[in-house]
Order: C-alpha cells, then structure tokens, then sequence
C-alpha cells in the first residue's frame, strides 16, 4: 500500500489520461492532498538548490540577491493564482471540478520539474560551456511535459472537450494577470491608508 | 647567588623572543594603502580600489614661461615624448619637451611667401615625423607643416557630390595615419569623419553612428504628412565629440549619445571595439540623476590597446584595456591639485597622463602609483603573449587590490597556460568569466578522466559482470518457479 502510493505519481506522468482519471475518482482525496503539498515543497527545495549549488557555467546568480522565502513564494504563488483563477471559471465553462481537484491536478503536473532539474543540479557542475545545450534542452523537455500534463489534468478535471480546454487555460491565464493587477491596487491602497494613518498620528504627537 | 643567576637568564631569554617576535612580525605584516578611488564590480557594486594615479604638478601658462594660456584646447605627445600643447586663445601651438621646458612656439607659417597665422585653432595632431596638422577652425582650414614648421600643404573646404551645397568647413579635430590619410572630425558634419587623402582632396565620410528610434516612432512617421514630420524629431545620426588614432591605423571616437559611446573603427568604419568586460566601457555605471552619465569630451590611446577617456560632467578619467575591462579611475572636479575646472584633453606621456584645463589654463601631471604601475604592466605583458610576467604582475596587483576581478581571469589563462587546470577554474571563476571557466574545466576533466581510467574501466567492467551474474541467477529462479508449476 505504502509502495504503491510513492509509484502512483510516477504511473501518472507516464499514463497521464488514466492516471488523471484515477486520480479524480478512484483515490483517498486526503492522500492527494498530502502528496500534491509534498510535491509543492519538493519542487521549492528543488529551485533553491538549484540556485545555490548548480554549476558555474549555467547559474550567475548574486549571493547576496539569493532568498530561500522568495523562491518558495514563486512555486507558490502562481500555483494558486492558476488554481484560484481556474476555479473561478469551472461555472462559466459549465466545469466539474472543484477546487481540490484543480489543486492536486495541478500539483501533479509540476512532478516532471522536480524529476529533471534535481539531478541537473549536480550533473551541471560537470559539463562544459558547449555541453549546457544540453542542460537547456533537459529544462525545455520538462517544461513541455509539465505544460502537457496541467492541459490533460484541466481536461480531465473539469471534463472538457480539448479544444475547451484550450479556451479555459487562455482564460484562466488572463484571470491570473486580472487577480494580479488586483493585488496590487489592494495593496497599494492599504499601504496608501497606513501611511495616511501614520501622518496623522505625528501630526497629533509633533502638535503636543 | 644562584637564584639572581637564574632570573637574568630568564629575564634575557624573555627580551630575546620578544626581538624575535617583532621583527617576524615586521617582515610579515604589508602596509595597507587607504583607498583613494573606486571600481565596479561584477554585480555593479560600487568598491573600493587604491589609487592608481596620483596629481604631481601642476603647470600653467607663467611656469612654462611663454605668458598665460587663454583656452586651450587640445594636447598631443609624440612617440619622442615632445608635447604640443594648442593655445587656442593665444593663435600658438607651444611645443614642450618632458621636463616642461620651451622647445619652440608655432605661431605662424609661412605660404607663398606671405606670413600666415591662424585664428581659433581647435585640433592638433603631430606624426611619428614631426609633422604637425592643426585644425583652424577659423580660417575654415587644416594645416600641414613639417618637422622645420615649412609649409607641405593647406586642405581648405572640400568640393565634392558628397557635400551639400553651402556647406561650411570648420575643422575641430584632425588625426593622419601612417598611409598620410587625414581625418577631419568637422562641426556641424553628422555623416562621421571626413577623410583625405595624401594630397589634401576629400575622399570620402567614415564611421557615421548608427541612429536609435523606436519602432512605434518609425510608425507614426511613416503615417505622417511632410508638414508634420518637419516638425518631429529628425532621424539623424549624432555627430563624435573628439577622435584619436593608435598605432595600428584603428580610429577612437567618442561620442555624447545614450549608447555606445566609444568606437574603434576599421577602415571600412565598422565599430570593432572589443567589449568583454562586465559593462560597456562608458565610464561611469552608477550616478545620479542630476548629475547625469559619463559624458565623453576626450579618448587617448596608448600601448597595448589601453584607453582612456575624460567625462566633461565629473573631471573624471576612467581607462580601459584592449578588451574593454575597466581598470582604474582618477581625478575630479574642484579647486585642489588633481581636481579640474573644465577638462578638454587627455595625454599619455610613458606612464604619466596630462590633463588640459581649458577654463584655468592649466595642465596637471598625474604619476602612476605602484599599484597603477604594476597594473600597467601586467595588461602590458598579457597584450604582449607574456603570461609568466603577466601571472606574477596580476598576483601583485589583487594583492594590492582584491575588488580588481578580471586580474583573475589573468592568472586564469596563465595556469592554463602552466597546466594547472584545477587552479585556474577557481580563478575564472572568481572573476566571473564563464568562457575561462568552461576552457579550464574541459582539460581539468579530461586530465581527471586520464588519470584515473584504469579504475574507471575496472568499475564498469565490475558492474557489467554483476549485472550479467544476477540476469543469470534471475533465470535460474524463473526457471524453478516454472518447474514447481508443472509439478
């Protein structure tokens, strides 16, 4: 039982349309929720080895820029943006999924970056200049499967057809730049409030 | 007795390592120098970095004995280390020679018979000959005289297809190469420099800049009618702010645009500047907005494809290598020696750079430190193939100044050149250059692979024969399985 539940995620990226479905319907939801926040904080630890340890002909990074808590808000982030925003479409694309299935499916398709880049993070520090198109290439393979795999988990989610699919993933991105620019003007504001508040409060204790 | 015997030789043997500790300690310790200047790094942080050049004297127009300057404006030094200086104001050139002393004054010619002199003359060049070209902006000529100051040949406005009709030759700056081309760097002209040929006759314009738009400016002039695009910005090409020419017939040109603002340029007026070091090299990277970015008035090339250009806006003279690494930094704007009013020119004179003031009148000496020195040298002994001098001369340097990066880069290649390929990857990789990184690891890895193929190939022909012993023993598990089935 223990066994199988560690191989199922590797079955899902091979069999993505039956493991999709599999996991939609025929899974303990807990156990998916479980494993989809594994994967988010693998993938997290992922991206900050990678910018520490990879190697020096392919990771130019300032050591003094690096942060582990913004590279665990950038996997985190837009993965709820697309899983708010995808959500808040299921009703006008007539969708079935609800909200914890979009999630794990989600989850889900990030696996392939996790599988490729965390042995790159040390072979990279035995290639050469000419031998990083390699690297690259890895990198682009695994952003292809894992852009697959959210297309098949959305379709499998919601029961769309494909071509609906399509429709719903440029909506949902669209969503995601609309919930952003929101953020931002709550934000602004807020901040805009505070200051206002602080004002006032040094007027009042500069007055006396 | 005894006791009083013990207690100096105690007492002596305490005073003996005492001296001993001094003076081990003295051998070892190196004074630091305070730092007197900056430099970039890698990441565009502003750190500090000794002095490389230090203000001497200073020399204005009574101390040089021929009466006060009145705006001078250019200087040139010849390879016999004699220094022209151009009284723009006084209609002269003053010729120096390294001491400073008067050699001679240049204030007229003789043409046809008739004494000539000239009026406002901006540009000055002398050739490896002697030869002397001066731009006389307001006799709208070039002349050229010879090592005696007899007249070889006056270039007046040139007659061409080329030149619109009207157009007014005001020569600013000029320079000639070894094949007797004169360059003409003329005001008004944006089309690049003029150049002539041995005998005076205008050939053609040379090294124009490119010009920058955005594509939605090219849109909405494309739309418009010709009444508006009068109006609009012109898509013309900036024109150079001040040339000079390095041994090999290459032209630097400096510029006063947003962008490439240094270019060498080939025969065919193609920009060749090599630009390898971590920013162009345009002075300074970081600055404020009221005081605004580097803005070029002067470039002077010297040996081994070093350059240095004068920014107008902060008195500053920054210098470059062949490749475009921004080496040191020096000078200002103030009222103190080494601080200028308002820099024009820039001479080198062996290792001592000249500055010319044109508002004061004054030309400052700067002498090399010991840390510009052996920086000197080391990017003179690396242009020159040199690398055992150039590894010991870089060693020396970030020694002296552990902010200096691309020096590593310079012992980098020098390993690679000794063969200690482990060594020079930490190198290149201390100063940032991927490409030296990944040339030393490919031999360092080959080397590695070399050393230890022997137990490489045992450990892989060890695994093959486990694989093929347990593929054996699977079958033979199978093939019982089987057997008790049957049964």
């Amino acid at each position: 039982m223990n066994s199988e539940l560690y191989k199922y995620p590797f079955y899902l990226i091979m069999h993505p349309f039956n493991g999709y479905w599999e996991l939609k319907y025929d899974r303990s939801q807990k156990a998916n929720i479980v494993i989809s926040f594994v994967i988010l904080f693998l993938l997290a630890l992922t991206n900050i080895m990678q910018s520490q340890y990879s190697g020096f002909v392919v990771n130019l990074v300032n050591p003094n820029g690096m942060n582990s808590f913004m590279e665990i808000l950038y996997v985190v982030v837009p993965v709820l943006f697309w899983c708010v925003a995808n959500w808040s479409l299921t009703t006008l694309m007539d969708g079935e999924g609800k909200f914890v299935d979009i999630f794990t499916s989600t989850c889900f398709a990030l696996i392939p970056l996790v599988i490729i880049h965390f042995p790159w993070i040390w072979l990279s520090n035995l290639i050469s200049l000419q031998e990083t198109a390699f690297y690259h290439f890895s990198s682009s393979i695994a952003m292809i499967w894992c852009m697959f795999l959210l297309f098949v988990g959305n379709m499998t989610v919601h029961q769309y057809t494909p071509s609906k699919t399509i429709g719903t993933i440029i909506l949902t991105i669209a969503a995601m730049g609309f919930m952003a620019f929101l953020s931002l003007l709550f934000f602004s504001l807020i901040q805009q409030m505070l200051a206002f508040i602080s004002v006032i409060y040094q007027e009042m204790v500069l007055r006396s | 007795m005894l006791k009083s015997g013990l207690r100096t030789r105690a007492a002596l043997l305490l005073a003996l390592c005492c001296l001993i500790g001094l003076s081990t300690g003295g051998a070892m310790v190196q004074a630091a120098e305070d730092a007197g200047s900056y430099h970039y790094s890698f990441w565009g942080n502003t750190v500090a970095a000794p002095a490389a050049y230090q203000a001497t004297k200073l020399w204005n127009g009574e101390s040089l004995g021929v009466g006060p300057l009145k705006e001078p404006s250019d200087l040139h030094v010849t390879a016999d280390k004699q220094i022209y200086l151009l009284d723009t104001g006084n209609n002269r050139v003053v010729i120096l020679n390294q001491q400073f002393q008067l050699v001679r004054i240049i204030a007229s010619f003789v043409q046809k018979g008739k004494e000539e002199t000239f009026q406002h003359p901006q540009g000055l060049f002398v050739t490896d000959e002697n030869h002397v070209f001066i731009a006389d902006t307001g006799h709208q000529r070039v002349v050229h005289l010879d090592q005696d100051d007899k007249l070889v040949k006056v270039i007046e406005a040139p007659k061409s297809e080329l030149l619109q009709d009207g157009f007014k030759f005001e020569p600013i700056r000029v320079v000639a190469d070894k094949a007797q081309r004169i360059y003409v760097m003329a005001a008004g002209v944006f089309d690049g420099f003029m150049e002539f040929n041995a005998n005076g006759e205008f050939t053609s314009f040379i090294g124009a800049n490119r010009v920058f738009f955005s594509p939605v400016e090219y849109f909405w002039k494309m739309l418009s009618t010709q009444a508006q695009r009068s109006q609009m910005v012109m898509f013309t090409p900036t024109e150079f702010s001040n040339l000079d020419i390095n041994d090999e017939g290459f032209l630097y040109a400096t510029n006063s645009q947003s962008q490439n603002n240094v270019r060498k340029l080939n025969a065919q007026g193609s920009d060749i500047l090599r630009e390898e070091g971590y920013f162009p090299p345009e002075g300074d990277i970081r600055f404020t907005t009221a005081d605004g970015p580097t803005r070029l008035v002067d470039i002077d090339v010297t040996d081994s494809e070093m350059y240095a250009i004068l920014d107008a806006n902060r008195g500053r003279i920054f210098t470059y290598n062949g490749d475009g690494h921004f080496m040191y930094v020096f000078g200002g704007l103030g009222n103190q020696l080494g601080e200028f009013h308002t820099p024009v020119a820039i001479e080198r004179v062996g290792d001592d750079y000249l500055i010319l003031d044109k508002a004061l009148g004054e030309i400052t000496v700067f002498q090399s430190t010991e840390y510009g020195r052996t920086l000197n040298e080391a990017v003179r002994s690396y242009y020159k193939g040199d690398e055992e001098q150039a590894n010991t001369l870089f060693q020396q340097t970030i020694n002296m100044n552990a902010n200096l990066e691309f020096a590593y880069a310079g012992i980098g290649k020098a390993l690679i050149r000794q063969g200690d390929y482990g060594e020079a990857m930490k190198y290149f990789k201390q100063s940032m250059d991927q490409r030296g990184y990944s040339k030393a690891f490919l031999l360092y890895r080959k080397q590695v692979l070399r050393e230890h193929f022997t137990a490489i190939m045992t450990g892989i022909l060890g695994l093959v024969l486990v694989a093929l012993l347990m593929k054996k023993y699977r079958k033979k598990k199978g093939g019982r399985q089987v057997a008790s089935i049957e049964q």
